[in-house]
């Protein structure tokens, strides 16, 4: 029973950075409508970012944080600027090619600057502690409860604000966005500030758990891939639920299977899923 | 005064030019219809005025204002709201969230967005009762009163209507009319594109007929009506 919980709540955790980071890519998928492949480059650099405002700006951790998600962002935006919004009227595949263009030089580009080295990032928030029995370290508590928040912050201002709405609107209708008045390259711009915030928030997170290096966004991004296909593709319900769903798959299945097949189960169940319901779970009617 | 004049106005899609020399006057109050088959240059004539391709030659003047080639959401700022010809709904947000995107020029503004809310409502009281509704599951009629309410909701100078009829029964056309004409005589100016020659003729002060892309016969409603041309094209009879 104990394991059981204690396996939940790791599920838990890492569900919550896969929410994160899925989030991210389904919100550009309204825009761009294919998977944008270099948001696991983001991911990456958020963690380089944050750990190197620590390392060497001897920054607090949240406020590395902080910083992380400035830079990421604003590295997501010019993205948009420089790559996809010239190739806005182009056959999709030119944006799947850019797209793995800049993943592959934002990696190198890593390896250059920061060596290929797997790099271990502190954290202030490492002391264990004791809930409902339960053994877990401040980290992961803080993990679970700062992605929530960020959740639930998200939701409301896509849900319940003007400019947040905007988003959602351009994904479902660009035309029927530009004539009600919304000015398309602004949203398209905050829609790539908000994804390289979240991966650097899921990335900063979770980095002090796990570890920092080039490659660390390829098997994230393929995670992320699989959930919000699992989730419906543009659905923000579907990526958080993926995400979770993910998240406890993993942790159960590497506790009563094996901890060899942990990676393997993501795959596993989007086939499972696929092919049970092939839009996804959140599919939008017919279309 | 006119309030919109198009002067040569030629747009093109890639090398196909689609609209040549197209020239529109349209007085404040007035409702004027653009006829023609599909395909002969209406719709691209709308995208133009709207913002949504630029043209490749000519002039268009809003109130005394250059806009051709102004990015869509400048124009619609500047009081020109189009209801597409394919609704452009935003398809899982509910009827309610879409009347309020049509208000997002006026987003600031929350008496007025509550005030145009009770006007659209009480043209179109369907759209009320489904307010929580997804927009993309109501019927082709509802959905477009839901395009026009949503243009409403911006509060246009201009409202350009692109085949509101298209696809409807022949009650629900009749009853869209009667509200185009309602929405006229509350002060909206309207250009109105349309196949459905007869109805567009007779509740309109004059009217274009489109061929190939450009425009043939222009004149009065009641000079269209009784032009032997028009009659045998476009009204049957």
């Amino acid at each position: 029973m104990e394991l059981l919980l204690q396996q939940l709540f790791n599920g838990l955790t890492i569900g919550s950075v896969y929410s994160l980071v899925a989030l991210g890519l389904t919100l550009v998928y309204g825009i761009l409508h294919i998977p944008n492949f270099a948001h696991g480059a983001l991911y990456m650099v958020g963690g380089y970012i944050t750990l190197m405002m620590m390392t060497n700006a001897g920054l607090h951790y949240v406020l590395a944080i902080v910083v992380s998600i400035i830079v990421v962002g604003l590295l997501s935006v010019l993205m948009e600027r420089l790559v996809f919004h010239p190739l806005r009227d182009s056959p999709p595949i030119q944006d799947k090619v850019a797209a793995i263009g800049i993943l592959l030089f934002l990696e190198a580009l890593a390896q250059l600057l920061w060596g290929a080295d797997y790099r271990q990032m502190p954290t202030p928030f490492g002391e264990v502690v004791n809930v409902f029995g339960l053994t877990l370290t401040l980290q992961r508590i803080i993990i679970v409860a700062a992605a929530i928040a960020v959740m639930i912050f998200l939701y409301w201002f896509l849900k319940k604000t003007f400019i947040g709405s905007t988003i959602i609107a351009m994904a479902q209708n660009r035309e029927g966005a530009a004539l009600v008045g919304i000015n398309t390259n602004k949203v398209a711009i905050l829609t790539f500030f908000i994804a390289g915030a979240l991966a650097a928030i899921g990335a900063s997170l979770t980095s002090p758990i796990n570890l920092v290096f080039p490659g660390m966004g390829h098997l994230v991004i393929l995670k992320a891939f699989v959930i919000i296909i699992i989730g419906g593709m543009g659905s923000i319900p579907g990526a958080i639920l993926g995400g979770y769903i993910l998240g406890f798959t993993e942790s159960i299945g590497a506790t009563y299977i094996s901890s060899d097949y942990k990676d393997i189960i993501a795959f596993v169940l989007l086939i499972i899923i696929l092919s049970a319901k092939p839009q996804g779970i959140f599919s939008k009617g017919g279309a | 005064m006119p309030v919109l004049s198009i002067m040569g106005l030629t747009a093109k899609y890639g090398k196909y030019t689609s609209i040549k020399e197209v020239n529109i006057e349209v007085i404040k109050g007035e409702i004027v219809v653009l006829l023609g088959a599909n395909g002969a240059g209406k719709s691209t004539t709308f995208k133009t005025i709207s913002g949504l391709l630029k043209p490749a030659a000519g002039e268009i003047i809003f109130n005394d204002e250059q806009i051709g080639g102004k990015q869509p959401d400048k124009i619609v700022e500047l009081g020109i709201v189009q209801c597409a010809e394919d609704r452009k709904l935003f398809p899982q947000m509910s009827v309610q969230q879409n009347l309020m995107m049509g208000a997002y020029v006026h987003r600031r503004n929350k008496g007025q967005i509550k005030q145009s809310l009770k006007e659209v409502n009480e043209l179109f009281p369907i759209l009320y009762d489904k307010r929580e509704d997804a927009a993309g599951s109501l019927s082709g009629g509802q959905q477009q009163m839901l395009a026009i309410g949503r243009a409403l909701m911006a509060k246009p100078k201009l409202m350009l209507l692109d085949e509101p009829s298209i696809g409807l029964a022949p009650l629900i056309v009749e009853q869209m009319f009667k509200s185009i004409e309602h929405i006229n005589r509350e002060g909206t100016t309207i250009l109105l594109a349309e196949q459905n020659a007869n109805a567009a003729l007779s509740i309109a002060d004059k009217g274009y007929v489109y061929e190939n892309g450009k425009i043939v016969v222009h004149g009065s409603s009641a000079e269209l009506f009784s032009n032997e041309e028009v009659r045998k094209a476009y009204i049957g009879a």
